[in-house]
C-alpha cells in the first residue's frame, strides 16, 4: 500500500474570497508566446491559468490582514501602523532597528550603498539577481562561498544552502577582512532551488566572521520556511517552534534585509533591518531621498499594518508545515513522473533541471527558457527560466554559465489548491514525454541590466 | 450663490484622539520641535501633507480587492497605462512606487555635474533629486509669485524672459529639460497659465530643450484655468488638461495627489528611447516594468482615481473650500497667502511674527504654535526647508518664509476647518508671545524632515 503523506499539509484555513481564471486555447497559447518573446516574464497574466513566475508579492492574504488595511493611518509622520511594525520586527526577528522600505530591492540598494566601498568583496551563498547587482553598483563584487553540492542537483545533502567556511577563509586570506564589509547569508537560497541554511552552519559562520570582525547580513525572505527545515532536520530543533528557530537565526546576524512579499504574506513591501545604530542613521537618512520619510518608507500606511500582521502569521508552525507541505506533494508527483528535478525539494518551489530534461539542447540556446515556453504552450502554466539568460554578463561581457540551468515552478503562498498541483505535474508530464522534438531559442533583444526580465527570443 | 456642498457622503470614518495643551507641550518637546517627529495619533487635525492622504472613494477600494498580484503583465497594469495615456496622451507609462523614485530615474538619467534644471519653482525631493545626480536647479519664479499677499490669477508662472536669460547663459547644451510644477506647490499652490506653459513650450523649441510637467496637482491647476483664463470657460477639464500635456515631451507624477492614491507615481514620455534607459533603471530599484513597486490593488486604485479627479463637482468643492478658510483668515487679518492656492493655505510667517529673525525659523516657530494650541500639525515651507549655508556657515535663507496647511482630498469636513480658522486666530492674537527656534541636529539633504530643533533662550 502506498504511504499515505499527501494530506499531511491540509491547509490550516479556509477560503474567504476567490479571484476567477480563464482558460485558454492552445492557439491562444501560441500567439499569446509569440507576441511575449519567449519570455514567460512578457505574457499578460489573464493570459495565464496557473501562475508559477514567482512566490514574491503573489500571496493571498488572511481576513485578517485585509482587516488591517482598513486600518491603515496613511499619516506622512508617524504612522501608528509603523509602530506597530517595528515592534513586530524586534518580537519575531529581534533587530534594534528598522527602515521600511517599498520592497526587498529598496532595502538592498540602501544597504549596498552605506556598507559597500569601491573594490570591497561581498561573499555569499551563491548569488541573486537584484543582490548582487546592487552590489556591483556600490562597487563592490560578489563571490560565491556557498558549499560545491550546491550545484549538483541530484545531491540530496538536506542544507545545500550552507557557507562553505574553507573557501570564505581563503577569501579573507587573499583580500584581508577590510576588504569585506559583511558576508550576505540568504535564507533560503533561491538560485540553488531554495535550498536551506543549517543553524550549525551559521553558528561556525559567526564564530569565523567574529575573529575577523565581519559581519553578516541575512537576506531573510524566506527565513521562516528554512526555519521549517531547520526544525524537520537538524538535531536539537524537533521541539522548538519555527518563532524560536527563526529568532535563534537572525540572533547570528547583524542586521537583513527583507522582502516581505515572500514569507511575511503581503504584496507588497519590504524592509533593512539593523543592529548597528551607525549603519541605522545614515540609512535613515537615505531612505527619505529614495523611498519615503523613514515612518513608511514609500509604503502605504495598510501595508505596514497587513506586513505585521502578515509577519507573525509566517511564523505559525501550521501555517509553514502546509505550506513547504504543498511544494513537497508537488515535487513527490514530479519524481513519480521521472521529470528530473532539484533535490531535496525545497522551501518554495520545484526547480526542474533543464539540461537533464533537454539534454539535446547547449546552453547557448536557452534550454530553461526554452523548456518554460513549452510548459506554458501545453497548459498556459506560467514558469520562470533560472539559467543562462538570468546569469546575465560578466563586466567584461561574456556570458556567466551558471552550473545550474533550472525551471522554477514557484508555488504562491495560500493560493492555488491540490488539484491545481496535479494540473502542474501533469503538464509537465506531457511535455517530458515528447522532449526529443523540442528545439532551442535564440535571442534577438538583449536589455542592459537584468536581462532575463525583457529579454525576447525567437524559435530556432 | 449657493453653499457648494461635497459631491460625495462618508462611507467608513477613522476616530481622532483628542488630547490636552500640556500634553501637546510635552509631545513638542519630545519630538525636538519639529511636527515630523510626533506620532500621527498625538495630532488631531493633520495638515501635514495632501500627499498620500486622501480618502479613497468605494469604487477606488472596490479597484483595491479587484487588484491582480502577478509579477508580470497585471490587467491592473494596462488599466492604470489607459487612465494615464487618456490625461497625458503620452505613449510610454512607467509605474512607480511613488513620485519621488519617478524624479530618480529620470534625473539619473538625464543629470549630473555641470547640468541645470530650469524651474517654475522645484519642490523639496525633486530638487534634493537634481543636486544628488550633481546638477543643479533654478527656480525662475514670476515676480508676482514672490509676493504673497498680493492677489494675481497665475502667481505660479514662470518668468519667460528669465527663462530664456537664463538658457543663453548657461547654455542649451547644459540644459536637460525645463520642468513645470503645476501647481505650484512651494510657491503657494498657485497655478500656472496655459498661456504660460505655451510660452515656456515656445523657448523650448527655439533652443531645442524638452520640457517636462511635475504634475502632481495637474487637475486643480486645469481647473484654475477654466475658472480664471480666458477662453477656457467652457473646456472641459479632462479637455484643458490634455491640453497642458500637449505642450509637455513628458510628465513626473506623484498619484498621492491629485489620483486619491495613497501610495503610488508614474513618469509618462513620448520618447521611447528615453523610457527605455528608465526601464532599465526602474527594474533596479522599483520592480518589473509592469509593477514598478506597487501593489496591482493600487494600480488599479490610481487608474479609477485619476478619472474622479476630473469631476468639475469635486474639483469646485475642492478649490472652494481652501478659500473658504483663506477668507475667514483674511477677514481676522492674519497675513496668508492670496489668493488662495490648490491643496493648502499659505501663512506668511515672516508677516505674523515680524519679531523672529529668519534665522531663527519663524515658519517653524508658528508650526509648533499651531500643534501646540490647536493639535494642528502644518508644515514650514522656508529657511528649514530650502535654507542653506554660505561658506561660513552662515544662513542664506529662503526667498519666502511660509506656513503650509495642506488639505486633504475629501477627508475634513467644514466645522474641522472652522476649527482651524480659530486655532489660527487665537495664536495670531497672541503673537508676539512666540519665540524663535535654533537647530541642534541636522542632515545635509532634505534636513526639515529629521532635523533637531529647541527654542532660541
Amino acid at each position: 500500500m502506498k504511504q499515505i503523506i499527501k494530506r499531511s499539509w491540509a491547509e490550516p484555513f479556509k477560503i474567504k474570497m476567490v479571484e476567477l481564471l480563464k482558460m485558454t486555447t492552445p492557439a491562444q497559447r501560441k500567439k499569446a508566446m509569440k507576441e511575449a518573446g519567449f519570455n514567460t516574464f512578457l505574457l499578460k497574466s489573464e493570459d495565464v491559468y496557473i501562475d508559477l513566475l514567482t512566490d514574491s508579492g503573489t500571496s493571498a492574504m488572511s481576513d485578517r490582514q485585509w482587516a488591517g488595511m482598513m486600518l491603515g493611518d496613511e499619516a506622512y509622520a508617524g504612522s501608528k501602523n509603523f509602530y506597530h511594525l517595528e515592534e513586530v520586527v524586534k518580537e519575531v526577528y529581534g533587530y534594534k532597528f528598522l527602515v521600511p522600505t517599498h520592497q526587498g530591492r529598496g532595502a538592498e540598494h540602501i544597504l549596498s550603498q552605506i556598507m559597500i566601498k569601491k573594490g570591497d568583496v561581498i561573499p555569499g551563498n551563491m548569488y541573486f539577481t537584484t543582490t548582487r547587482l546592487h552590489q556591483e553598483l556600490a562597487g563592490g563584487r560578489f563571490e560565491d562561498v556557498i558549499i560545491d553540492i550546491a550545484h549538483d542537483s541530484e545531491n540530496e545533502y538536506v542544507f545545500k544552502g550552507d557557507i562553505d567556511l574553507k573557501k570564505l577563509e581563503a577569501l579573507i586570506k587573499k583580500h584581508g577582512a577590510g576588504k569585506i564589509p559583511y558576508v550576505c547569508v540568504a535564507t533560503t537560497v533561491n538560485m540553488a532551488g531554495g535550498q536551506p541554511v543549517s543553524m550549525k552552519n551559521l553558528k561556525d559562520l559567526r564564530i569565523l566572521t567574529k575573529k575577523h570582525g565581519i559581519k553578516i547580513i541575512l537576506d531573510m525572505t524566506r527565513v521562516a520556511e528554512n526555519a521549517y527545515f531547520v526544525q524537520q532536520r537538524e538535531k536539537g530543533y524537533d521541539k522548538k517552534t519555527i518563532k524560536q528557530i527563526v529568532k535563534e537565526i537572525c540572533s547570528y546576524t547583524d542586521g537583513a534585509t527583507m522582502s516581505a512579499k515572500k514569507d511575511a504574506l503581503v504584496n507588497i513591501g519590504g524592509f533593512l533591518a539593523i543592529n548597528d545604530w551607525d549603519v541605522f542613521e545614515e540609512a535613515r537618512n537615505m531612505v527619505v531621498v529614495y523611498e519615503g520619510l523613514h515612518t513608511y518608507g514609500g509604503l502605504a500606511g495598510r501595508d505596514m499594518e497587513a506586513m505585521a500582521i502578515g509577519i507573525m502569521e509566517s511564523v505559525n508552525d501550521d501555517h509553514i508545515k502546509a505550506r513547504v507541505g504543498q511544494v513537497i506533494y508537488l515535487g513527490d508527483k514530479m519524481m513519480e513522473y521521472g521529470i528530473p528535478i532539484v533535490k531535496p525539494v525545497g522551501g518554495h518551489g520545484i526547480f526542474v533541471d533543464a539540461k537533464k530534461f533537454l539534454p539535446h539542447i547547449k546552453q547557448d540556446d536557452f534550454p530553461a527558457q526554452t523548456l518554460a515556453a513549452e510548459i506554458y504552450l501545453d497548459s498556459g502554466v506560467r514558469t520562470m527560466e533560472r539559467g543562462v539568460v538570468s546569469a546575465g554578463r560578466k563586466a567584461n561581457g561574456e556570458n556567466y554559465y551558471p552550473k545550474l540551468e533550472l525551471v522554477r515552478f514557484t508555488i504562491p503562498r495560500r493560493v492555488y489548491t491540490q488539484a491545481h498541483m496535479d494540473v502542474i505535474a501533469e503538464s509537465t508530464a506531457r511535455v517530458f514525454e515528447r522532449r526529443n522534438k523540442i528545439k532551442g531559442l535564440k535571442m534577438v533583444y538583449e536589455p542592459k541590466y537584468l536581462r532575463f526580465f525583457q529579454a525576447r527570443f525567437e524559435q530556432l | 450663490m449657493k453653499t457648494i456642498i461635497e459631491p460625495f457622503r462618508i462611507k467608513s470614518v477613522e476616530p481622532i484622539y483628542f488630547n490636552t495643551k500640556e500634553e501637546r507641550t510635552a509631545n513638542l518637546k519630545k519630538a525636538h520641535y519639529n511636527p515630523f517627529l510626533i506620532d500621527s495619533k498625538d495630532v488631531l487635525i493633520d495638515l501635514l501633507t495632501d500627499s498620500g492622504t486622501s480618502a479613497m472613494s468605494s469604487l477606488q477600494w472596490a479597484g483595491i480587492m479587484k487588484g491582480d498580484e502577478s509579477y508580470a503583465g497585471s490587467p491592473s497594469f494596462y488599466e492604470f497605462k489607459k487612465a494615464v495615456q487618456d490625461i497625458t496622451h503620452m505613449p510610454q507609462v512607467i509605474p512607480t512606487h511613488q513620485g519621488r523614485a519617478s524624479e530618480k530615474i529620470l534625473f539619473s538619467i538625464t543629470g549630473g555635474k555641470g547640468k541645470y534644471f530650469l524651474s517654475n519653482t522645484l519642490f523639496d525631493t525633486t530638487r534634493a533629486n537634481i543636486e544628488f545626480s550633481g546638477a543643479e536647479g533654478i527656480d525662475l519664479l514670476c515676480e508676482e509669485g514672490k509676493k504673497p499677499t498680493v492677489p494675481a490669477p497665475f502667481k505660479g508662472n514662470m518668468d519667460i524672459d528669465a527663462l530664456r536669460k537664463t538658457v543663453i547663459e548657461k547654455g542649451a547644451a547644459n540644459i536637460p529639460m525645463v520642468i513645470i510644477t503645476v501647481t505650484n506647490n512651494s510657491g503657494g499652490g498657485q497655478p500656472v497659465s496655459m498661456q504660460n506653459i505655451k510660452d515656456a513650450r515656445k523657448v523650448c523649441n527655439e533652443y531645442n530643450i524638452p520640457l517636462f510637467i511635475d504634475a502632481c496637482r495637474f487637475a486643480e491647476n486645469a481647473y484654475f484655468i477654466k475658472l480664471r483664463e480666458e477662453g477656457y470657460q467652457n473646456k472641459s477639464v479632462r479637455e484643458i488638461a490634455n491640453e497642458m500635456f500637449s505642450y509637455a515631451d513628458g510628465c513626473t507624477m506623484s498619484a498621492k495627489k491629485d489620483a486619491f492614491a495613497n501610495i503610488g507615481g508614474f513618469l509618462a514620455m513620448h520618447s521611447e528611447e528615453l523610457a527605455l534607459q528608465c526601464r532599465n533603471l526602474l527594474i533596479i530599484t522599483e520592480g518589473f516594468p509592469t509593477y514598478g513597486g506597487l501593489a496591482g490593488r493600487d494600480l488599479e486604485a490610481i487608474a479609477i482615481g485619476l478619472n474622479e479627479v476630473l469631476d468639475e463637482h469635486y474639483l469646485q468643492y475642492r478649490i472652494r473650500s481652501i478659500e473658504y478658510l483663506t477668507e475667514k483668515l483674511v477677514a481676522a487679518g492674519v497675513p496668508v497667502m492670496q489668493p488662495g492656492g490648490g491643496h493648502a493655505v499659505y501663512l506668511d510667517a515672516k508677516a505674523f511674527l515680524p519679531h523672529i529673525p529668519v534665522d531663527q525659523y519663524p515658519g517653524q516657530s508658528l508650526v509648533c504654535a499651531l500643534y501646540e494650541e490647536g493639535g494642528i500639525r502644518g508644515v514650514e515651507i522656508g529657511s528649514l526647508m530650502f535654507g542653506k549655508y554660505d561658506s561660513y556657515k552662515k544662513l542664506i535663507p529662503a526667498q519666502m518664509e511660509l506656513v503650509r496647511l495642506a488639505i486633504p482630498r475629501r477627508v475634513y469636513t467644514q466645522s474641522h476647518i472652522d476649527y482651524v480658522a480659530e486655532v489660527i486666530i487665537e495664536v495670531f492674537n497672541k503673537r508676539n508671545e512666540l519665540k524663535g527656534l535654533e537647530i541642534t541636529e541636522e542632515t545635509p539633504l532634505l534636513r526639515h524632515f529629521t532635523a533637531k530643533l529647541k527654542p532660541v533662550k
